[in-house]
């Protein structure tokens, strides 16, 4: 594999924004066990495209981009331990995961399951709405033009407000 | 419920699934030698999924393919004629059928996650597609299946049975693979006799990645 892979910077890159792999797995796998396989498969998709990351260009769009595409993938094949290898001292665990009396509690859980009902693309976008991403950033990382961006943002927007209201 | 609630209620959600940790995942990326284990268990494991079903229709249809090759061999005869035509046609398609197969496994296996989403989802769904693609080409040759026992001496010697029976088999066979041919697309994919043909396991995930192949369409002129 490449030298960048193997780079330390790169790896911490990776660390630094692990926030970014959290929040998408939680968005695309309903429970604990796939977003532990998840988890691995978007480190090692990471890792494998390393080489195809440009350092001239910001790194969470890259990041971004490979993590809600092995995402969406895992999630349409509605994979679950198919290909997780058991990694034993490795084993990429996640502790503390939001409980049932956390996250899932209030209106912080009506957002949760009214992002769950929107489709995987438009989960994306609101997840990089959300994080505060431009409409440029936006369009470069779902391959779709501003004005399209700006149109199903505002539709989406609009959507999870009816949902959330109506619970 | 304004913009700003909307994003407040965000920002919550946020903070408690940072408070969630990955409790080892720094040692785990950090750790070089685990990148280069994950690799090789990695690869193995992919080629072990791979290989129980890809690997085992490739080796599959490099078998039939030299087992007819080892029939044409045998068979060069001007009274075989039939037989070795009928045979040389239903390996081509094989060979392009094995080339189809390998080549498609290598794509999806390349294919760059750091792409835009809508090209790389297209791109898996249209490689995943494509397998209908090779199936419709693949029915042509059935009507072969139908010629490979003619020979001079049969039509010479019993005419009825071969004009009157043989014949038109191989016409029929011929009229449907070509039909299938032509409406094998995604635009049928709805349709009854579409679904019945292509109900088997297999066959999910290429309907399922055909219908995506729509639905993408759809998201990009939405």
């Amino acid at each position: 594999m490449s030298s960048v892979s193997n780079d330390p910077d790169f790896l911490a890159l990776i660390f630094e924004n692990k926030g970014i792999i959290l929040k998408i797995c939680h968005l695309y796998c309903p429970d604990k066990q796939a977003r532990e396989d998840l988890t691995q498969e978007i480190v090692y998709q990471l890792w494998r495209s390393a080489k195809s990351y440009d350092r001239e260009r910001r790194f969470s769009t890259w990041m971004y981009r490979v993590a809600l595409n092995v995402a969406i993938s895992f999630y349409r094949e509605g994979r679950r331990r198919i290909d997780a290898i058991p990694l034993s001292q490795f084993h990429v665990e996640i502790e503390n995961d939001p409980d049932d009396d956390d996250v899932y509690k209030e209106r912080t859980a009506w957002l949760q399951n009214c992002i769950k009902e929107l489709k995987e693309f438009d989960r994306a976008l609101i997840l990089l709405y959300f994080e505060e991403k431009s409409h440029k950033e936006i369009a470069e990382i779902l391959g779709l033009s501003e004005t399209n961006i700006a149109t199903k943002i505002s539709r989406i927007k609009e959507k999870l407000k009816q949902c959330i209201l109506s619970k | 419920m304004d913009d700003f609630e909307l994003s407040e209620l965000w920002s919550q959600y946020n903070e408690k699934i940072e408070r969630a940790n990955i409790l080892n995942l720094q040692s785990w990326v950090l750790h070089l030698q685990t990148f280069e284990y994950l690799q090789t268990e990695k690869v193995k494991s992919r080629l072990n999924a791979l290989g129980r079903w890809k690997q085992r229709v490739i080796i599959l249809g490099l078998l039939w393919v030299f087992f007819l090759v080892f029939l044409i061999v045998n068979s060069l005869a001007w009274s075989k004629i039939f037989f070795v035509v009928s045979v040389s046609i239903i390996l081509g398609f094989n060979i392009y059928a094995v080339i189809v197969y390998i080549q498609h496994a290598v794509l999806i296996a390349a294919i760059d996650n750091s792409e835009s989403l809508m090209e790389v989802q297209e791109k898996t769904a249209r490689l995943k597609a494509s397998t209908l693609q090779t199936t419709r080409v693949m029915l042509l040759q059935t009507p072969f299946y139908a010629t490979f026992f003619w020979s001079f001496q049969w039509m010479r010697e019993s005419p009825v049975s071969f004009w009157l029976i043989t014949f038109p088999i191989a016409l029929l066979l011929a009229a449907g693979s070509i039909w299938l041919y032509r409406n094998i697309h995604p635009g049928n994919v709805d349709r009854k006799w579409f679904r019945l043909l292509f109900s088997g396991k297999e066959w999910t995930s290429v309907v399922r990645a055909m219908q995506y192949l729509k639905e993408i369409e759809e998201y990009k002129r939405q």
